[in-house]
Order: C-alpha cells, then structure tokens, then sequence
C-alpha cells in the first residue's frame, strides 16, 4: 500500500507502515489486527522490544490477543538487544541484514514471509541517532518493497515533530502525518508522493540525506508520478542532492507544473527520464 | 572600449530620449545606431513593424542592426530582463565593447499596458551591469500618457535630446528609493471573493485553485497559477507578518488571486525582477519565478501591507 491510509487494516506481504499513538492503549488495537492479519495469510509475526525476550512475551500477551496461536512458533519474540546496538546509533546495512536473516528463517520455516512491530521511540529519542534510524527505514523500505516483510513501525507522539523524518520513509503512513513520503518503486526508482513545498522545506532535505543508492546501482532513479506539486525550493534542494550523489540521479514522470518550474529554474537535466507516466 | 555618449561609462548606460514626430525619432535614433555600426558594436532595436521599417530605411546599412519584431518580448518585463540579458551574455562571449539596445515599452499610448514596466525601467539600472551596455528607450511624447513619462523622467539616469545633446538627469531616482507606480485594482476585487482563506498553507490555496480553476483556464495557466500562489503564500508565511489573506476570483474565462500579508514586504523594491541565481535558494527566487511565468503578476506595497496579485487567462486591461 502506498500514500496515507485511514486504518491499518489490509496489508499485504510487502508492506510497510509508519504509525503514531499517545499511549500503548492506542497501539494495541492496530497491533492486534496487524498480527492477525498476518496470521490469517500464513506469516509468522515477530514483536520487538526491549528487554528480555520472557518479559516481552508475557507483556505482548498482556497486550493484545491474536487467539491461541500466540504462545506458538507463529508468534515470534525479539529482543532490541539482538538486533540493535544499545546506546549507539543504528548501523543501517548491519540491523537491515539482521531483519533480512529473520525474514528468511520464516520463509525456510515454511511461512509465506515475516510481519515485525515494535515501538521504536526509545531507538531515535537520541537527536544525534535520528539519521541513522532515518537511513535504516529507508533501507527496510527498499528491502520491504521486493521482499516478504511488512512492518508497522510505531512511534510515539511524544517526539514531536521528529516523527516527520521517519514517517515521511515509510510507503504507508496515516492520512495527515506528512504532507510528503518517500517509497521504493518495485523496479528500485525512489517514488516520491504528495506536496514538496515550504511546509516540509527542511523535512525534505533530511529525508534526501537518509537516501543512498545501493552498492550495486549505477543510476538512482526518483519516480514523480505519484507528486502532487514540487516548488522551486525542493526541486534546487533535489538538484543539489543529484549533484552531491556518488551515481547519477534522474527524474522519471515529472509532472507537468514541476517540469514548469524546473524549466525556468533551468533544472530540465533533472526530468531527463523519459519511461513510465507521463514522462 | 566604449563608444560615444557612454564612453568611460561603467556597466549599463542608461538613457532615454523624447519626441514627438517621426523626424525627431529619427533624430534620437540614427546617431545611436550609425555609430555603434561604425564602431563594430552590436545595434538590437526592437520597436513595432512601423518603427522598425522606418528605422531599416534610414540607415546605411540596416544588415548591420539586428531587429527585434517580437513582441513577446515585451510580454512581462522579468521576461524582457531575462531575455535581453541573453543576449547580452551572447553578445560580451563574442568580445563586444559595447551593446547598443533601444526600444519602446508597452503602455496605453502603443496600444499597450504600462503595468510593471515602470520597475523595469528601475531595475534595469542595475541588472545589466555586468555588461557594457548602452540602452536608450524613447518615449513619444504625443502618445505616452504624463504617469508614464513622469516614470521614464525619474529611471534614466541620462537624456539625449532628438538635438543630441546627452545630459545628467537630475531628477534621477535611484533604484532603492524608487516608488512604483501603485496598480490599478482588478474589477473582480471590488466584488465579493469566490473563497477566502486566512492563514492556511500553500497546499490548501492550490487546492482553492483546482477547486475554482478547472475549466475556466487552459491547464497551462491553472499550473502557473498554482506556482504563483504557491511562492506568494510561501513568502507571505515566512517573511510576511500574519495574517495572511488568500482571495480566489473567478469568472468563466479568468481568475484573480491576491495574497496579502500585513509586513511591509520586501525591502527590495525590484523584487522579483531581478534574476537570482537558480543554484541558490536565497530569498527573492521565488518573486523572480513566478514573474517568468504566462500570467500577470502584480506587487503592491501599502500601509496594510503586502499584496501579490495574480491573473491568469483572458487578459484585461
């Protein structure tokens, strides 16, 4: 699913969702029937937290009630611990491969893929781990986009207007979160959705910053098709992005009022990417 | 090495000339052109077919002046400066000395709209001046109404008579302290607006847009338009002062839009038609994009504030 969603429901293999809650009470019903529909479509579930893999079991079971299965297989528990270092930042490449490995254990298991949740507000409250959590989701983005892992990642309110930076990486987010996401296509492109202007000015310029081509891409390709309107600002931010990249960027799809603007910025170079859309 | 009256002059020369015949247009304009001709200066004039058919039989040589029949040059004056500013990029690549440039401006005596031409004739005083260039605008006198040749008195720096003698202006207004002319509200203002919006974000006035627009203008229009309100709304949030005022007007074949602000808005009084680099994002690239646009914008600087104005579709006025 991509762009903003009312409700948590109808997820698919491939998803993956940013939400926000006050308190855990707001949580739990989502997480319940993010759970159970993945149950119900044969994927082994796993919840994350911190602390020990018991208590986080017996908490989650507390916490919300997918029926008998939960104290089985299906129902996987993980520790923070075991996939990220505590007190450091997150190292995207090193917790991205961790969540690969898992998701791969499912499918060798004989399940149809793997579903994670885990509140995440304690790994970014750090300012100065924010980027690299941003960068982590982008990675797990990308990863969720062609591989059997759906995620809902919960944050809390409390971070204020922190969330943007991780809300605005995920292809699903609550309607009203973020005026703009950034998505992986299915072919590799980076989607871009939504509205790019002095409302997300610097929120935008961070989210380029988390993004970063793989090892193996010669080209970085932004797909348009899916952008509601682009102003001057966020079309020089992206200019300045493509020129700091170590591979070459291009737009796909610009729409017409955002190649209008990139016309007279004289930034045509950038929609030079003519496959898809409207080109 | 400059030529002629603008000989040792730094930058753009910045003149204007006034007749009231045919015979002294021609008085203004042959010295000009037969001497940049003789020096091996570049010569674009760019007047009406008449003008420029008088001018090409008066000269020597008109194979050696290059014409400018295109009237939409003069469609926005932001355009005019970014267009003749290309050519004087092409023209100083090529190692001319100087540029000569003389043309007429649009107003209501040349069946056109004076409307922010007289910031132009202010601007141009300083966005030329990387080259040596040498404008001369003449003015009929019998056509041009007294507001537009009160402008043209306070933004030329130097006068040249059809006589030919070149003078300082003295009553030269330099272009920080340069007052423009106030514009002529829309009728469309005068009445009660479609939607009105207070403090609410530049998507939500594209949104006002797409809900008003559709239909009444072409789509190319309605996408400028979205750009200008959108730069408008921008700037009045972060450097106007609250609240900010977003009015929609439209009729089957046209819309207006003003955003008002209650700051003084910008300090630059040619904002907006001077280009800023594209590479930066520093203030006044928004103003200066929307001007380059195909719709009418206006700036307006009052005791209540500041107002962008923006039309797209049948022109009036």
């Amino acid at each position: 699913m991509i762009g903003p969603v009312e409700s948590p429901r109808g997820f698919g293999l491939q998803d993956h969702m940013c939400w926000v809650h006050g308190d855990g009470r707001d949580y739990r019903p989502r997480l319940t029937e993010f759970f159970s529909e993945g149950l119900a479509r044969g994927l082994q579930v796993a919840y994350l937290g911190a602390g020990r893999v018991e208590e986080l079991r017996e908490h989650l079971d507390r916490f919300i009630d997918v029926g008998p299965l939960l104290t089985g297989a299906d129902v996987r528990i993980i520790s923070f611990d075991e996939i990220y270092r505590a007190g450091e930042p997150v190292v995207p490449a090193e917790v991205m491969e961790k969540y690969a490995a898992v998701t791969q254990e499912a499918l060798a298991s004989g399940y149809q893929g793997l579903r994670i949740s885990a509140d995440v507000t304690d790994l970014v409250r750090a300012p100065e781990h924010q980027d690299a959590f941003a960068r982590f989701e982008f990675l797990l983005e990308r990863y969720s986009s062609r591989n059997p892992l759906s995620a809902l990642c919960e944050y809390r309110l409390e971070l204020g207007a922190a969330v943007t930076q991780f809300a605005c990486m995920h292809a699903a987010v609550p309607a009203g979160l973020t005026p703009f996401q950034v998505f992986a296509c299915d072919d590799g492109a980076v989607g871009l959705l939504g509205d790019f202007d002095v409302a997300c000015q610097a929120a935008f310029k961070r989210a380029l910053q988390s993004i970063q081509p793989a090892p193996d891409e010669s080209t970085l390709i932004f797909d348009m098709s899916a952008v509601r309107f682009m102003d001057h600002r966020a079309l020089l931010a992206l200019d300045s992005y493509a020129q700091q990249c170590q591979v070459p960027v291009l737009v796909r799809s610009m729409p017409p009022v955002v190649r209008r603007v990139a016309r007279v910025l004289g930034l045509e170079h950038l929609g030079s990417v003519r496959t898809g859309g409207s080109g | 090495m400059r030529t002629g009256a603008a000989r040792g002059q730094q930058g753009h020369f910045h003149e204007a000339g006034f007749y009231r015949s045919d015979a002294e247009f021609r008085d203004l304009i042959v010295p000009f052109a037969e001497e940049g001709i003789a020096a091996g200066e570049p010569v674009i004039i760019g007047y009406d077919d008449r003008k420029n058919a008088l001018v090409s039989s008066w000269l020597t040589d008109p194979s050696a002046v290059t014409f400018l029949a295109d009237t939409s040059l003069y469609a926005t004056p932001s355009r005019a400066i970014a267009t003749y500013r290309r050519l004087l990029e092409f023209h100083a690549a090529r190692g001319a000395g100087q540029i000569r440039i003389t043309g007429e401006l649009p107003h209501p005596g040349n069946g056109g709209s004076f409307e922010g031409w007289d910031r132009y004739e202010a601007a141009v005083n300083t966005v030329w001046d990387d080259f040596p260039v040498w404008g001369l605008c003449l003015y009929d006198t019998v056509t041009a109404p007294a507001a537009v040749l009160a402008v043209a008195a306070r933004t030329h720096p130097s006068i040249v008579s059809p006589s030919g003698i070149h003078r300082a202006n003295d009553r030269f207004q330099d272009g920080r302290e340069f007052e423009a002319l106030p514009f002529a509200p829309d009728p469309l203002e005068q009445t009660r607006p479609m939607i009105e919006q207070v403090d609410r974000s530049a998507a939500e006035a594209r949104q006002a847009l797409a809900q008003i627009g559709r239909g009444r203008v072409a789509d190319a229009a309605l996408e400028d338009l979205a750009i200008g309100v959108t730069v408008a709304v921008s700037n009045a949030l972060v450097h106007g002062r609250g609240p900010v005022t977003v009015r929609f007007w439209a009729t089957p074949d046209r819309i207006v839009i003003t955003v008002h602000d209650q700051g003084p808005g910008p300090a630059d009084p040619l904002a907006g038609l001077v280009p800023t680099p594209a590479n930066s994002a520093q203030p006044g690239l928004g103003l200066w994009l929307i001007h380059q646009l195909d719709i009418d914008v206006a700036h307006k600087q009052a005791d209540d504030g500041f107002t962008v104005r923006l039309r797209g579709g049948t022109t009036i006025g």
